[in-house]
C-alpha cells in the first residue's frame, strides 16, 4: 500500500506550489487514473509517488515505511524490484534489441537468464511475438510502447506508474495499451497508477483521481 | 554495465575506431621511439661503462699557488720576480698498495686493473701518429672492461705480461699503414723509441678510441716510461655500475688521488640522454593527449545524447554509480584495446627496425643490425600512459552523467 500525507511541491521561481497538500491512499491491486488539466500537477504527483521526484513537504509511505527513511540503495532496489515505469515516449535503448530492452531491469538484478523465458512470454502477451531480435527503430510507435510496457513488467513489480502512456498513440493502439494494463491488474494484481488526458481511458480505471490547481477534487 | 557499454561503443563504430586509432598511434609511437632511443642509449652506456671503468682512480692534478711556495725552506728570503705558476702533476698514484688493499676488501668491487696510461708517439716508417697507450695486466684488464668483445684480430691475451707486444685500434693501424704481426715504434717523447709487435686489433666503433688507443702490458708500459713499479691509474669495476657515483664520492673523501665515476666523466652524454628522454616523453604525451581529448569529447557528447537513456536506467533502479560505470567503461575499453594494439604494433615496428642493417660499429649489435631496446618497462609505461589517459578523459564526462537526476531529464522534455 502507498500512503501519501500532505504533499506540497514548489519549484523555484514559481509563486504558488504545484501541489497543495495532497493526501491519499493507494491500495495494493488498485487501478487508478490521475486526471486534470495541463499544469494541474498530475505528472508531478505521479513522479513524487513513484520516488523519481521528492516533495517539498509531506511524507510518502510504502507499506507503512516512510520513504525518508530509505537509504539511496534501498530506493534503487525498490525501483528495480517493485516499480515499473511507462513514459509518454517509450524511452527504449536504441542499441539494444527488443528482448534486450525488456531484460534491462533484470540485468540490474542479475536475473537475465532467470527471467528470459518470462520476458519472451511477455513479448508474446504484448503482441510482439517473433520480434524479439528487432531493434526499436524497426518497430512502429504502438509496438515500441507495448515493448516499454513489457519492460516495465519484467520484474513482476507491485506497482506500475505510467505518465500519459497513450499520449503519443492513435486510439487503436491506445486501447491496446489500456487493455494490457487492465489485464495485468486483473490477472497479476499489479497496482497501476496512470496519468491521462483522455476521458475514455481515464474511465477504464477502478478509481479516478481528479486534480485541479494542485488539489484533489 | 559492461554489456551496455560495449553495445554503445559498437553502435558508434566510426567514432570508436577513430579514438582507438589515436591511442594505438600514441602507444605504438612511444614503444617504437623509446625502443630506438633506449637501444641507442644502451649501446652508448655499454661503451661508456664497460669500455672504460666504472670508477677510475688516477694521479691528482694540482695548480701551483704562491702560498705553496711559502713552505719551502728559506722561503722568507725568496722574492719572486715572476711568481711560479702552472700545473703540478703527480705522474703516479702515490700509494697504490693502500688502494689495492682497500679494493680487495670492498665487497662492491668486482675487479680492478692497475694501469699505466701515457701519451705516446707511434711511428711506422715515415708515418707518425700521436695516441695513448694503456699498460695493464691482461688478466685483470679483461675483468674490468669488455675489450675482448671488440677484438677483430688476435686475442687480448696475446698481449702477455711482457715482450713488447701491442694491441691496436683498427683505425690507428690503417692510419699508420701497418698490419698484424708487423712492428712499430712507440715513444713517450723522452728516451729511445721502442719496437712493439702488433699481435691483435680491436674495433669499438668509437672513432677516438679506435684511432688513438693501444694496449700493451703493464711491465712494458712502465719500461717505456722509464718508471718501473709506478702506476698512473687504477680502473675499477663494481658489481653494479649504478653504485659508481656514490662509491667514488666516498673514496674521494679519504684520497689524495683523483677518483672519477663513469657518470662524472660522461656527464655531457648523460645530459643528452636526459634531453632525449624529455623529447621522447613529451612527443608521446602530446599524441596521447590528443587521443585523450578525443575520448573526452566523444563521451561528453554521448552523455548529452544519452540523457533519456540515463533517465530510464535510473527509473529502473540503476544507481548514479552504475551510470558513471556505463560511460567510464567505454573510455577504459578504448584505452585497454587501443593500448594493447599499440603495444603489439610498437613491438612489430621495433622488430622490423632491429633487422635494419647499419654501418658496422655504429649503433650496431651482433650482425651489424640496429640496436633496439625491448625493455619490458617501455611496454608497461606505454600501456600505463594509454590507460591513465583513458581514465582521466572518461571519468569527467562519466561523473557528469552520474550526477544527472531522472527528473531533470524528464522535465527538460528529452525525447
Amino acid at each position: 500500500m502507498i500512503e501519501i500525507k500532505n504533499i506540497i511541491k514548489s519549484f523555484p521561481n514559481t509563486p504558488t506550489p504545484v501541489l497543495k497538500g495532497i493526501t491519499l491512499k493507494i491500495e495494493d491491486g488498485d487501478f487508478v487514473s490521475l486526471v486534470g488539466k495541463s499544469g494541474s500537477g498530475k505528472s508531478t504527483l505521479l513522479y513524487i509517488i513513484s520516488t523519481l521526484d521528492t516533495p517539498s513537504e509531506g511524507e510518502i509511505f510504502y507499506d507503512s515505511k516512510n520513504l525518508k527513511d530509505f537509504r539511496p540503495e534501498e530506493i534503487y532496489q525498490l525501483r528495480n524490484r517493485n516499480i515499473g515505469f511507462v513514459f509518454q515516449f517509450h524511452y527504449l535503448l536504441t542499441e539494444l534489441t527488443a528482448i534486450e530492452n525488456i531484460l534491462l531491469p533484470a540485468r540490474k538484478a542479475n536475473e537475465v537468464e532467470k527471467r528470459r523465458d518470462f520476458a519472451m512470454n511477455l513479448l508474446n502477451t504484448v503482441g510482439l511475438e517473433g520480434k524479439a531480435h528487432r531493434y526499436p527503430g524497426e518497430l512502429s510507435g504502438g509496438e515500441q510502447q507495448r515493448l516499454a510496457i513489457a519492460r516495465a513488467l519484467v520484474m513482476e513489480p507491485k506497482y506500475i506508474f505510467a505518465d500519459e502512456p497513450t499520449g503519443n498513440l492513435d486510439s487503436a493502439n491506445g486501447k491496446i495499451i489500456m487493455d494490457l494494463f487492465k489485464k495485468f491488474n486483473q490477472e497479476k494484481g499489479t497496482t497501476i497508477i496512470y496519468v491521462t488526458h483522455d476521458v475514455d481511458f481515464a474511465e477504464i480505471a477502478k478509481r479516478k483521481i481528479n486534480l485541479i490547481d494542485g488539489k484533489l477534487v | 554495465m559492461m554489456f551496455l557499454s560495449i553495445r554503445q561503443l559498437m553502435a558508434r563504430k566510426k567514432q570508436s575506431l577513430l579514438i582507438l586509432l589515436g591511442i594505438v598511434i600514441g602507444s605504438s609511437a612511444y614503444v617504437a621511439i623509446s625502443g630506438m632511443m633506449l637501444g641507442f642509449q644502451t649501446y652508448m652506456l655499454d661503451q661508456l661503462v664497460n669500455n672504460e671503468a666504472h670508477i677510475r682512480i688516477s694521479a691528482r692534478e694540482e695548480i701551483l699557488t704562491i702560498a705553496e711556495m711559502a713552505s719551502y725552506p728559506e722561503a722568507s728570503h725568496v722574492f719572486w720576480q715572476i711568481p711560479p705558476s702552472g700545473r703540478k702533476d703527480s705522474t703516479r698514484i702515490e700509494y697504490p698498495l693502500g688502494w689495492f688493499k682497500k679494493l680487495d676488501s670492498d665487497k662492491d668491487v668486482a675487479a680492478y686493473s692497475p694501469q699505466v696510461v701515457a701519451q705516446v708517439i707511434f711511428n711506422k716508417n715515415k708515418i707518425t701518429r700521436v695516441g695513448r697507450i694503456i699498460g695493464s695486466q691482461y688478466e685483470r684488464q679483461i675483468k674490468v672492461t669488455n675489450i675482448e668483445n671488440y677484438m677483430k684480430a688476435g686475442t687480448f691475451k696475446a698481449m702477455g705480461n711482457s715482450g713488447n707486444r701491442i694491441i691496436m685500434g683498427t683505425k690507428l693501424m690503417e692510419l699508420l699503414g701497418t698490419r698484424l704481426q708487423e712492428t712499430i715504434l712507440v715513444s713517450t717523447g723522452h728516451g729511445i723509441p721502442q719496437p712493439f709487435k702488433i699481435v691483435g686489433a680491436f674495433e669499438t666503433g668509437i672513432k677516438t678510441i679506435d684511432e688513438g688507443t693501444s694496449f700493451i702490458s703493464l711491465a712494458d708500459a712502465q719500461k717505456l716510461r722509464g718508471t718501473p713499479s709506478e702506476i698512473t691509474d687504477i680502473a675499477v669495476k663494481l658489481f653494479d655500475s649504478n653504485w659508481a657515483e656514490e662509491k667514488s664520492t666516498l673514496w674521494k673523501n679519504n684520497a689524495r688521488d683523483k677518483v672519477l665515476s663513469w657518470q662524472e666523466s660522461s656527464a655531457a652524454i648523460l645530459s643528452v640522454f636526459k634531453t632525449q628522454d624529455i623529447v621522447r616523453n613529451s612527443m608521446t604525451i602530446s599524441i596521447i593527449l590528443v587521443a585523450g581529448f578525443g575520448i573526452y569529447n566523444i563521451l561528453s557528447i554521448l552523455v548529452n545524447q544519452k540523457r533519456r537513456d540515463i533517465a530510464i536506467l535510473r527509473s529502473m533502479g540503476f544507481s548514479p554509480k552504475d551510470i558513471v560505470q556505463l560511460f567510464f567503461n567505454q573510455g577504459m575499453l578504448l584505452g585497454l584495446i587501443g593500448g594493447a594494439i599499440g603495444l603489439i604494433l610498437g613491438f612489430i615496428i621495433c622488430t622490423i627496425m632491429s633487422h635494419i642493417e647499419v654501418v658496422p660499429g655504429r649503433m650496431s649489435g651482433p650482425g651489424n643490425y640496429m640496436i633496439i631496446s625491448f625493455n619490458i618497462f617501455i611496454y608497461i609505461k606505454a600501456f600505463s600512459i594509454a590507460i591513465f589517459t583513458a581514465i582521466i578523459s572518461s571519468i569527467i564526462p562519466a561523473m557528469a552523467g552520474g550526477k544527472l537526476e531522472p527528473m531533470q531529464i524528464i522535465r527538460s522534455g528529452d525525447q
